[in-house]
């Protein structure tokens, strides 16, 4: 055999027709995708039925509440027809805005910062060729959820104004348009920060969703101020001179929202005016995006090859120490291991900037419940808000585990073997993982659930009953993660967002809801229905007498806290089992 | 057939390459040598139309090495390299000679050759995510060869092969070479250079402190030593701030 260079080949050769190369690319996306698949139904059954499981219920759910929420409020009343028109343009807006950001960052990190990214750039592709093939994919990974949120909404819409068929059909292509003209201006924009702002595409991320937070933070207080008693017509008459903004002719919402109301009611001249003027622009949009890629995207890959050189990174010597001296009672090896995840976890924006997020708009919400009235209303409901306000907390709480603690040691990777060459027994990692993420979530959820209840005016017992379930729970949520993490970690991924949404992330975040389903339903109930007794003895049947409430207090609350400790205790044993089963 | 011409790339205030002049005539191999953080890698990226010079010209072929026309010239294997975790061996090579566009016949006949060239056959239709680091690198070098290349670039062309794969590896250069390819290979291991290269290049700071076959440099230098010897001697010198040698070796 020879590997000597055939004859045929001439010394210079003609470039590639493109459209050769689009089939190229075209023809990887298929087998990657058939390949994908067939790993999915040849592995775990277990994993695929919960994917298709939990879609489902997500979708029958989310389909059950629209369509719930659309009877109750009648919309063949003419009069909320037109308010639904303000406020599916304002649905639409909103997620013009999100479709816009995420393609846009899932563009950016395609384009510059991934290595299959690098490796096309190097092929004999044009750029915009490259760019088109990792555009659909950024497109099609921001936009998923926007369908399997969009599909319901519109299916129970329509199926309650009584819309011809055809409205089904239109409305996916209404979306597959209005997805690709938000995705095109995100791309557009990717490229541009990358241009213009090569080192500094955080800072302008950072800056970007605070002016958003901002903007919706204004507009929410104006909607919330909207003068006349709720509901009454004065009130939605005004509501709509306050939506008015997002009914502007040339929002891309507002096209999507009066042409597919149009659909709706079979008015097939409108439907068809407003689907060729969105697909027009997400079309000339498309082409833009494609222009500019042509044009700027080779420059903004270089431009961002060479930002990475010095970013010298401060150590913070006095957090450090204020760390090795609140946590004096770990073993100082453990101590250096929890330090460097604090200190990862410092230098990443992505993680503490949805901590501060979520929580921050929690804390204000919490700050606004004076304003909304919740605490002059009856005991028994300033009770149950002050409960779904817990549970809000912890569901939060949930989110930031799953996504954040459950995948530190799989993100320890490559480098797994430095974890068992430690001299420190490995129990030992796990319980640091768990004192770590207790640590940062505890004051944070504790304050917040202060917070609320006293906005709420809840009484002393019942504040100390909140706050000692709000331990429950952290100490519960950080078990499940820190447990299932080491029982079925992904050393192979380094993306932690990957990680997170995979089988073992998907299942801890399931397992994370059932338990604080758990735990709040056993102290809710009983609380409730003393208070519904306080209120309504006579009329009740199910309310709880002083003595009964004490009882059953009591008993929900050892039933709660075994629910914690085997929530805390089961999960951390498994994973400590075969972490140190484990073989490097 | 590659040519870095009077090359200089600066990230911000830092300058990786500096005025840097490079060729590699079609049938040679020519080993690029230098300290970690020299350069050698961002000169490659240069070459592959990765990264554009700040000043200077990089060609392929005598083509811009970002146009189109200079990657169909060129077969990389990136110090880093990427697989499709969700293909084949089999199906990588098949998407990279659709991408050069060569004819389908020719290309599967091709892919024979370099399956049973870099002994793949046990693995070849396995999903890449399941290759070790050494089958992995064999998957690329094949890729890198699959079209035909005029100009061969490698960095760090060993790193996770085991002896076997190495020697084959090896002995691929020397054929490829022999057979009109313009090789360019950059590593660390001093000892595959004196084996195989037909001329040296080290590089350090982003400057082209040395170029020639071994005997000529050793001449130059007046050091009859081993490689090793001599690459340090420059390096060190370069470090101590000592001026350059008025003996044909470049400052």
């Amino acid at each position: 055999m020879s590997l000597a260079i055939e004859e045929a080949t001439p010394a210079t050769l003609a470039p590639i027709a493109p459209d050769r190369t689009a089939r190229a690319l075209r023809r990887l996306r298929w087998r990657l995708t058939v390949n994908t698949l067939r790993s999915l139904f040849h592995g775990s059954r277990l994993r695929l039925s919960m994917l298709i499981g939990c879609s489902l219920v997500f979708w029958i759910g989310l389909f059950v509440l629209f369509l719930g929420g659309f009877e109750f409020i009648g919309l063949n009343d003419e009069f909320f027809h037109s308010l639904f028109e303000y406020l599916f343009s304002m649905f639409f807006l909103s997620i013009l805005v999100m479709l816009f950001f995420s393609s846009g960052i899932i563009t950016y990190s395609g384009l510059f910062q991934s290595r299959e990214g690098t490796y096309l750039l190097s092929m004999p592709a044009t750029t915009d060729r490259v760019f088109a093939y990792k555009f659909f994919e950024g497109v099609g990974l921001s936009s998923w959820g926007f369908f399997l949120l969009g599909s319901p909404l519109m299916v129970a819409y329509g199926l309650t104004i009584h819309a011809p068929a055809l409205f089904y059909a239109m409305f996916l292509v209404y979306l597959a348009m209005f997805v690709l003209l938000a995705g095109s201006l995100g791309a557009i924009a990717a490229i541009v920060v990358a241009n213009v702002f090569p080192r500094r595409q955080r800072s302008v991320l950072a800056l970007s969703v605070v002016a958003l937070l901002g903007i919706g933070a204004a507009l929410a207080s104006r909607l919330w101020r909207t003068p006349g008693e709720t509901l009454s017509a004065d009130w939605l008459g005004n509501l709509q001179n306050r939506l008015a903004f997002c009914q502007h002719p040339l929002w891309p919402s507002r096209w999507m929202s009066a042409g597919l109301m149009a659909a709706a009611k079979g008015d097939w001249f409108r439907t068809g005016y407003y689907l060729m003027v969105l697909s027009a622009h997400a079309a000339l949009a498309y082409l833009a995006a494609a222009a500019v890629a042509r044009d700027l995207m080779f420059r903004g890959y270089n431009l961002i090859q060479g930002g990475r050189a010095s970013r010298r990174r401060w150590g913070l010597q006095a957090l450090d120490n204020l760390f090795h001296r609140v946590f004096f009672f770990l073993p100082r090896p453990i101590r250096l291991l929890l330090l460097k995840d604090l200190r990862t976890f410092r230098r990443d924006p992505g993680q503490w900037s949805q901590f501060f997020i979520f929580f921050g708009l929690l804390a204000f919400y919490f700050l606004n419940i004076p304003r909304l009235g919740y605490a002059v209303q009856s005991p028994s409901w300033r009770n149950l808000v002050s409960f779904l306000n817990l549970a809000v907390t912890a569901l939060i709480l949930s989110t930031f585990t799953s996504r954040f603690i459950f995948p530190l040691l799989s993100l320890e990777g490559r480098n797994f073997w430095v974890l068992g060459l430690l001299p420190v027994e490995r129990s030992q990692i796990l319980w640091g993982k768990f004192a770590f993420s207790v640590g940062i979530s505890l004051g944070a959820t504790e304050a917040l659930v202060f917070l609320s209840d006293l906005m709420l005016e809840m009484s002393p017992l019942m504040i100390a009953l909140h706050l000692a379930m709000v331990a429950v729970l952290c100490t519960g949520l950080s078990g499940i993660s820190v447990g299932l993490g080491a029982r079925l970690p992904n050393l192979r991924e380094t993306d932690p967002s990957r990680i997170a949404v995979g089988f073992g992330g998907t299942l801890n975040l399931l397992v994370s809801l059932v338990f604080i389903f758990a735990v709040v339903t056993a102290l809710a109930v009983p609380c409730h229905l003393y208070y519904l007794g306080v209120e309504h003895a006579d009329s009740t049947r199910l309310a709880l007498s002083n003595a009964s409430f004490r009882f059953w207090l009591g008993s929900a609350l050892a039933v709660s806290l075994c629910i914690g400790v085997v929530g805390t205790i089961l999960p951390l044993r498994i994973g400590i089992k075969a972490f140190e089963r484990m073989e490097f | 057939m590659i040519e870095l011409l009077g090359a200089t790339k600066r990230f911000g205030a830092r300058c990786a390459v500096d005025r840097l002049d490079l060729e590699v005539r079609p049938g040679e191999l020519f080993a690029f040598l230098g300290p970690n953080g020299a350069g050698k890698t961002t000169s490659i990226k240069m070459i592959c139309g990765l990264l554009s010079p700040t000043s200077g010209e990089a060609r392929v072929g005598g083509r811009p090495s970002s146009s189109p026309e200079a990657r169909r010239l060129l077969g990389y294997v990136p110090d880093q390299p990427y697989l499709y975790d969700k293909l084949t061996g089999r199906e990588f090579l098949r998407f990279v000679v659709e991408m050069h566009d060569i004819e389908s016949r020719r290309a599967e006949r091709r892919i024979l050759e370099l399956i049973e060239t870099f002994e793949m056959g046990d693995f070849i239709d396995e999903l890449c995510e399941n290759y070790s680091q050494g089958m992995k690198q064999r998957v690329v070098f094949a890729s890198a060869l699959v079209h035909d290349p005029k100009a061969l670039v490698v960095d760090e062309p060993l790193v996770g092969l085991d002896p076997r794969s190495a020697r084959i590896v090896k002995d691929l250069f020397v054929s490829q070479a022999r057979a009109g390819c313009a090789v360019l290979m950059s590593t660390h291991l001093l000892s595959i250079a004196e084996e195989l290269a037909d001329r040296i290049g080290i590089v350090d700071h982003g400057r082209m402190l040395a170029v020639g076959g071994l005997a000529e440099l050793r001449e130059r230098l007046q050091h009859e030593g081993p490689l090793e010897d001599l690459f340090l001697k420059l390096t060190d010198d370069r470090r101590a701030g000592a001026k350059p040698a008025s003996n044909g070796v470049a400052p």
